[in-house]
């Protein structure tokens, strides 16, 4: 399975309840180093419930210009949200099962790029 | 010193390098069908490329990144793959045209036919490309593309009823005209000033020649005085057709059209000049868009790319554009009318706009990006105004080409 596939794949939480789809996913760079760059992990997904579209970078940040585009792209993903990879429980063809209990964090990111 | 005299070379050369085959021929064809009525948007296309240019020069001297490595790094590679394949798609369009304008004027020079000029117009293009600087390049074909002023100077010796001329420049629908065609060579005249090659290329060359954000002066005056000036050079051409072709019902469908009114207006002298620089002026073009090809791919793939690196260091890069201008001669070998792909390819750039221009947008605004060179407010409310500008175009201009049967 590639990433490519992974994308737009439908989430539902333990009862089957549809949760959206998966918009992105998040790496973190904290691997085995190596010359260049460290290798990636996979930190988790960000789910969103209207619109796998592009989000644009706007689910990270907090900008507001300019005017109207980042509000009108933040609601067309209203409700999106990233899970932890910890709290995937089936990563299928058809669809992204989470673990029961699962925490849905903010998508965004604080003002260095940390989580 | 030295200073003042790169700036005076900047502009010279965003003058020069402004006009390609798509504003000479879009221009004559307007001129020659509507006098001087959708000279407007000449204007409303030199303010937005004045914008767009700024944004992305500004994005690439802040950044260090050229255009579509901004764009697939904030659109992902999904929506990044789509705004590539058209972008790339309409920009070999631009190359095919910019080829064939090379052979067009060359022909209209030696009476031998365009046909046997365009492998020589390629070659010379991939050699030049190769082989040339980057810098000589663009100083020496903005610089021999200056000599299209005679466009300028023919119009003085036409000796138009400069009253009647001034009198055409207001907006209205000509009489033998639909209100559809109208608008259909408002969204190409458009597309002709706002070319996006020209953006992929001006931010790469930022990229290339190292800009740092103290360059940004210098290449702001380039683009705000270099560019409007580059725009009068449009009006006159557009103002030559008017004067000639119009009144004597000539509607411009070949090269030879386009510069029959210098040929009137300024003799055999002005012949051999304007040809100087429709040669100059394609040729500079081809660079451009050939070069601006390469660096699409190059920046979206992630392959080393640039004129700074020796060719071997950037294979792909110099491969790419190397099948790019083959394709483009293939595309000219069937026969097909270099003023008809051009006419084609203004309409398509208008299309193809707004995915490059969004991105640029929202990342001159990203103070991850930008630091504190993020867009002022002003910038933003125009840029925005132009955002609406460029998706309304890019909307009617399909309907529009199916309704007017391409501006027939």
């Amino acid at each position: 399975m590639i990433l490519g596939d992974l994308l737009g794949t439908p989430v539902h939480d333990d009862d089957g309840v549809r949760l959206g789809r998966v918009a992105d996913a998040r790496f973190v760079v904290d691997g085995a180093p190596h010359r260049l760059m460290a290798d990636a992990r996979l930190l988790g997904l960000v789910v969103s419930p209207h619109s796998w579209s592009s989000f644009m970078g706007y689910e990270r940040n907090s900008l507001t210009q300019p005017w109207p585009l980042p509000q009108l792209l933040r609601w067309r993903h209203r409700g999106s949200f990233f899970v932890m990879w910890e709290d995937i429980a089936v990563l299928g063809d058809r669809s992204v099962r989470l673990r029961p209990g699962y925490t849905a964090y903010s998508p965004a990111l604080d003002r260095k790029g940390q989580e | 010193m030295k200073r003042l005299l790169g700036v005076a070379l900047g502009i010279l050369t965003a003058i020069g390098g402004f006009v390609d085959i798509g504003d000479l021929v879009t221009n004559a064809v307007v001129g020659s069908r509507f006098g001087l009525s959708l000279i407007w948007v000449v204007a409303v296309g030199v303010v937005g490329i004045c914008v767009f240019a700024n944004m992305s020069g500004r994005v690439a001297a802040a950044s260090g990144r050229a255009t579509f490595e901004v764009i697939r790094e904030r659109l992902g590679p999904r929506a990044g793959l789509a705004n590539l394949s058209a972008s790339f798609l309409i920009n070999l369009m631009t190359v095919t045209a910019e080829i064939g304008g090379i052979a067009l004027a060359l022909q209209l020079a030696s009476s031998v036919n365009y046909l046997l000029w365009i492998p020589l117009a390629a070659v010379a293009v991939w050699l030049v490309i190769w082989r040339v600087k980057f810098s000589i390049m663009e100083n020496v074909t903005g610089l021999l593309g200056l000599t299209l002023i005679v466009f300028a100077v023919a119009l003085f010796l036409l000796k138009p009823d400069w009253g009647n001329l001034a009198s055409q420049a207001i907006p209205a629908v000509p009489a033998e005209e639909t209100g559809a065609t109208y608008w259909y060579f408002a969204i190409a005249l458009f597309g002709a000033a706002m070319t996006p090659y020209e953006v992929f290329f001006f931010s790469s060359g930022a990229v290339e020649e190292g800009w740092k954000i103290k360059d940004l002066i210098q290449s702001r005056i380039n683009v705000l005085v270099g560019f409007p000036l580059g725009g009068l050079l449009s009006v006159a051409i557009a103002g030559c057709a008017a004067v000639v072709l119009l009144p004597a019902g000539i509607s411009v469908t070949s090269l030879s059209q386009v510069i029959l009114p210098v040929a009137e207006g300024a003799g055999k002298l002005g012949l051999a000049v304007v040809l100087l620089g429709i040669v100059a002026a394609t040729f500079g073009a081809a660079l451009e868009t050939t070069l601006s090809s390469g660096y699409t791919l190059a920046q979206f793939f992630g392959w080393s790319w640039g004129k700074f690196r020796a060719p071997a260091q950037a294979a792909r890069f110099h491969l790419a554009m190397i099948i790019c201008l083959l394709v483009g001669l293939g595309v000219l070998a069937t026969g097909v009318d270099p003023v008809l792909v051009t006419e084609y390819s203004v309409v398509f750039s208008a299309v193809a706009l707004p995915l490059t221009y969004l991105p640029i947008l929202i990342v001159a605004n990203d103070p991850q990006y930008m630091g504190r060179h993020v867009n002022g407010r002003g910038v933003n409310v125009v840029a925005m105004i132009y955002l609406v500008v460029i998706l309304v175009a890019s909307l009617a201009a399909i309907p529009l080409m199916i309704v007017t049967g391409a501006g027939a």
